[in-house]
């Protein structure tokens, strides 16, 4: 009889169990109101002394700490663009988000899912403080604290088997501590390569997940769990030093180094107008490639002739086929006065074939303006021989590349020898009593190598790069690198004069394999080199 | 017993448990609420809010000024420089060479970069300040200080005189730059960016000039010329409320919100002069007036001989585009063999005009409009004109944006045949153009002149346009014009009829009195 009555006392415990969270679900939770309402802000000054103190782990640190910069203006940036923010970026994610459900719910017998909000709040993240790093390598690095404690509400309804069940996220808040490195630095806008963003701690992640208005992360210990398992996945895919790289550059493009030769010969040209009131005109050409600093090339001046040949060849160096372009103009050479323009034409370099010589006949123009009613009148024609030839890929040149890695030595190297490589990057507040041109001497072994000189700079930038094989390590050796600075006038007084030197320890170099830094010049007042040294070896 | 006991003691313990959950559930999201408060108060600290949390240990390094400091951004700007400076350069030379080319002046044939490096030394943003002046755009005003030592060589080309090299050295530019970026509801949520210099304070743009090769005494005036234009470019395409409109983005965006619309028009009848200053060694000054809003559309009062008390009674039309902070500016000039001298300049702000009322105003003429240059107090005399304010209403406008691109067209037109030198002398060489037109057709009297007056266009058109002796030239040309113009010549003939119709686009209407 006891044993029934407990029996049944526990099978009407669990019945009663169920019924009782039935019952309490609809109690307490189900009738919860599940939209987010903003928060109230009271202004800072009126909070009494007990909030303030539950402020203090969260003060900003540029509050704390002077190395960090604050950027409220950053701050106010966002707050006025959240709401455009907002609405851009829920609906992209949505417009994302759809297809791939769609394509995922038939495999799970879904009849659909649907955002029933989708939006991110009314809270923008926030900045508590920038702070930056100066290395000498070519790099910036910033590290931003950023801190989002917003109150989005994101609910998706799934329906199946005719019934419907709401996933709700809300209360989101992310804090994390990125390091933003910009590198390598180069010559194009927007003057980085790439970005590598990794993370200096483990983020603070929180929210409320809500599965049919009941707060999973309500659940005492599963909060923490979960909360743990995202910190140790985040922490394993981006915390420092593992990084995520976001190309931004091609950097073959953006150092802009030399991809192929254009050969062109300059045949002749035919049915020249005349320009000269006495006798035919004295056409040559001038022939230049678009986006290149470099100076045009002329050709010889053909005196008193419309159908002039010349039968002349040029080569320039390509940077960029796909959007540089030959530009040919036709002038009339003058003994006095200004030269006059016969005609012009452009020929973009994506037209040509590698490899391929294109006999090509131009018609002159006047501009290059289509539009244009003059260029309907004849100004005669050009005749060029254009071959493109892209370096093959061995030849590109690779000293453009910034590596990191010390490269090998060749492989005629002698054993137990390298290549030492001297990188003069610049120097800083140099200054002579007469002059300050500068230019930098170094000395290893006997052997002197100069950099050029660059005109009246106290900061000088050479970025030259020196190289000496030798037989054994350098241990024990020095470089003797002296900034000097040469009279810009010749002879007479202070021809040259020392803005100071450094003598540096090789051996360092070599148990390192790169050194790259700044060094104080002696002799001077302030003045500093950097310089940077590579030892290569076979192995 | 036992199960409805057990059903019972469940049910409670059931609700109980739902209960605690919900419990759990008001609390963590509390907890929540009141952090995501936390972080946005603290997100925006002010000096009241500091000082009340750190209360007797603020720390002395904190301060909060107008201009927010950017440290940071300064450091990584002048790492970042030397690569900046090279990139910007192709991009410098590719936009700015055609302004030089539309604001070029007369004098000069052509003006070009031939070297062009940022040097060495970085821009600093000394403060950066961020307000929302209008729904939906963000202005951010940056204050910008930049004393490098840039190499710029300007190939200047003046008629007959081959191209000299210039170099433009010790620049500085001290200016607050205002950024309004127009947002949308696209990604990235910026439709267009709006860039220009706060007129208050002044921007200040100081550099020197340098021949190289040479001495800047080679074209005379050259100096002046290269001020003027430089002066010119920064006031009317970048000083506030002028501007530049960027669209950002691939979405389609009606920028035309954004952009310096004509907003009035103000017809100005200059009346008279009193007491001019005396330049001329023989005789009395040949005085004139020039004004304008938009150094690109000025327009001028015919030549009185001979007379420091003159009386013109010549009306004109301008545009307005901004009443708030433009003005008219009147330059009473004397006109001289070589180059006209100015007896005296004054300035109307718009703002002070009341519109559709009829004002009387005298302007007390000064040597200089910059104040602080002003050395001699004496006085100029005075200015008497009589302005009318018209604000357009929509139909206007278009109708005045329309008349003011075809304008701007006509005279790029004009340049391209080479008739004008250059879009900012479209004044006097359309004069000229008249009075050659003129002068063909002309009989008796008028002949004669207007032989000449062609005769020096006929010069100009080859030469492209005039130094100081031609430009004199012209102007009597153009004076000649003037009277054919106001004077009841019925000798037009249907030769000069369609030119007549350029110098009435070539700025402002001159109404016949």
């Amino acid at each position: 009889m006891g044993i029934i009555s407990t029996v049944l006392g526990f099978c009407g415990f669990g019945v009663g169990v169920s019924a009782g969270l039935v019952i309490g679900y609809f109690l307490f939770i189900y009738f919860q109101p599940t939209d987010v309402k903003n928060p109230q802000i009271r202004p800072l000054v009126e909070q009494d002394t007990e909030s303030l103190q539950r402020m203090l782990p969260e003060i900003p640190l540029w509050v704390k700490n002077p190395d960090y910069d604050r950027v409220d203006w950053l701050n106010k940036f966002l707050e006025y663009m959240w709401s455009y923010l907002d609405k851009a970026i829920c609906k992209t994610a949505k417009n994302i988000a759809m297809p791939i459900i769609a394509e995922q719910i038939p495999k799970y017998k879904i009849d659909s899912v649907e955002f029933e909000t989708l939006t991110l709040g009314s809270l923008p993240p926030t900045f508590h403080g920038m702070k930056v790093y100066l290395t000498d390598e070519k790099e910036l690095i910033m590290e931003p604290c950023i801190k989002w404690a917003g109150n989005p509400n994101v609910t998706a309804a799934v329906k199946a088997f005719g019934l419907k069940a709401t996933v709700q996220v809300v209360d989101l808040q992310v804090f994390v501590a990125p390091r933003i490195t910009l590198k390598p630095l180069v010559p194009s806008f927007p003057c980085f390569a790439k970005i590598y963003v990794s993370l200096m701690e483990k983020p603070h992640v929180d929210f409320g997940l809500k599965l049919i208005g009941a707060d999973l992360m309500a659940i005492p210990g599963l909060y923490r769990f979960i909360q743990e398992l995202i910190k140790d996945q985040v922490a394993n895919m981006y915390l420092w030093p593992k990084t995520l790289e976001v190309p931004i550059l091609d950097p073959a493009k953006a150092y802009r180094r030399p991809v192929g030769i254009l050969h062109v010969k300059l045949n002749k040209a035919m049915n020249l107008k005349k320009k000269d009131l006495l006798g035919a005109s004295d056409p040559y050409v001038k022939l230049k490639l678009t986006e290149d600093k470099l100076q045009s090339k002329k050709s010889t001046v053909k005196h008193k002739n419309l159908n002039p040949e010349w039968n002349e060849e040029y080569s320039f160096v390509v940077k960029d086929p796909e959007s540089q372009a030959l530009e040919l103009v036709v002038y009339d050479w003058e003994q006095v006065g200004k030269h006059e323009k016969m005609g012009m034409n452009i020929v973009p370099l994506k037209e040509l074939t590698p490899e391929e010589p294109k006999v090509m006949t131009l018609d002159l123009l006047k501009n290059m303006n289509l539009n244009d009613v003059q260029n309907e009148k004849s100004r005669g024609q050009l005749v060029v021989e254009l071959t493109y030839k892209p370096f093959k890929e061995e030849e590109m040149p690779t000293s453009f590349e910034e590596s990191h890695t010390v490269q090998k030595a060749p492989d005629n190297t002698p054993p137990g020898g390298g290549l030492l490589v001297v990188i003069v990057h610049e120097a800083q507040d140099v200054e002579g009593k007469y002059h300050t041109n500068p230019y930098v001497r170094l000395l290893f072994r006997g052997l002197e190598r100069k950099t050029k000189y660059v005109k009246k700079n106290r900061d000088p930038r050479w970025e030259e790069e020196f190289t000496f094989m030798l037989e054994e390590a350098p241990a024990n050796d020095r470089l003797h690198v002296e900034v000097v600075s040469i009279s810009s006038r010749i002879g007479l007084l202070h021809p040259k004069e020392t803005l100071g030197y450094v003598d540096i320890n090789l051996s360092d170099v070599v148990s390192n394999k790169r050194i790259n830094e700044k060094y104080h010049l002696i002799d001077s007042k302030n003045g500093q080199v950097q310089i940077e040294m590579q030892w290569r070896t076979a192995s | 017993m036992g199960l409805i006991s057990g059903i019972l003691f469940g049910t409670i313990f059931g609700i109980v448990l739902m209960a605690g959950w919900r419990h759990m559930m008001r609390y963590r999201s509390n907890k929540r609420v009141a952090k995501a408060v936390d972080i946005k108060l603290l997100g925006s600290l002010k000096r009241d809010d500091l000082k009340k949390i750190c209360g007797d240990n603020f720390p002395e390094w904190i301060s909060f000024p107008e201009y927010e400091q950017v440290k940071w951004l300064n450091k990584e700007l002048s790492k970042l420089w030397p690569y900046v400076a090279d990139a910007a350069e192709l991009v410098i030379k590719e936009s700015v060479e055609p302004l030089l080319e539309e604001y070029r002046p007369p004098g000069i044939t052509s003006l070009k970069f031939s070297k062009l490096s940022l040097g060495n030394v970085a821009p600093k943003i000394e403060g950066i300040r961020v307000q929302s002046l209008k729904e939906g755009q963000i202005t951010m005003d940056i204050d910008f200080r930049w004393g490098g030592d840039p190499s710029i060589i300007l190939g200047v080309e003046a008629a007959l005189v081959a191209s000299i090299p210039i170099q433009l050295k010790d620049l500085q530019v001290f200016t607050i730059i205002r950024v309004i970026f127009q947002l949308a509801e696209e990604i990235p949520c910026i439709s267009a960016i709006v860039v220009a210099l706060l007129s208050e304070p002044k921007p200040r743009i100081d550099y020197t000039l340098k021949a190289i090769g040479g001495s800047l005494t080679a074209i005379p005036g050259i100096s002046d010329m290269i001020d003027d234009t430089v002066n010119t470019i920064v006031t009317d395409m970048l000083q506030w409320p002028h501007r530049i409109v960027v669209p950002i983005g691939g979405i389609p965006v009606d920028t035309s919100e954004l952009e310096l619309k004509p907003q009035g028009k103000i017809t100005v009848t200059v009346v008279k002069a009193n007491n001019l200053k005396n330049m001329e060694m023989i005789g009395k000054s040949d005085p004139y007036v020039v004004l304008y809003i938009r150094p690109l559309f000025k327009v001028k009062t015919h030549v009185v001989d001979n007379n420091l008390n003159p009386v013109w009674n010549q009306a004109f039309e301008l545009i307005a585009e901004d009443k708030e902070t433009e003005s008219i500016v009147f330059e009473v000039l004397d006109q001289d063999i070589g180059q006209d001298k100015r007896l005296g300049i004054a300035k109307l702000p718009l703002i002070e005009i009341g519109a559709e009322t009829p004002n009387e105003v005298e302007l007390r003429l000064q040597p200089s409009l910059d104040m602080l240059k002003i050395k001699d107090k004496r006085d100029r005399g005075t200015l008497a004109v009589k302005v009318l304010y018209h604000e357009f209403n929509k139909e206007e406008q278009l109708a005045a944006l329309e008349a003011e691109k075809t304008i701007l067209e006509e005279r790029k037109k004009l340049k391209a045949e080479g008739v004008i030198g250059s879009t900012m002398d479209a004044l006097d060489e359309a004069v000229s153009l008249v009075g050659s037109g003129v002068g063909l057709v002309g009989t008796g009297i008028g002949a004669g002149a207007g032989l000449v007056g062609s005769g020096v266009g006929a010069g100009v058109g080859i030469v492209g346009s005039g130094l100081g002796a031609v430009g004199s030239g012209l102007s009597k040309a153009g004076k000649f014009m003037g009277r054919t113009l106001t004077g009841h010549s019925s000798k037009k003939s249907g030769s000069n009829t369609p030119v007549t119709s350029i110098q009435e686009n070539g700025g402002a209407k001159s109404l016949q009195r």
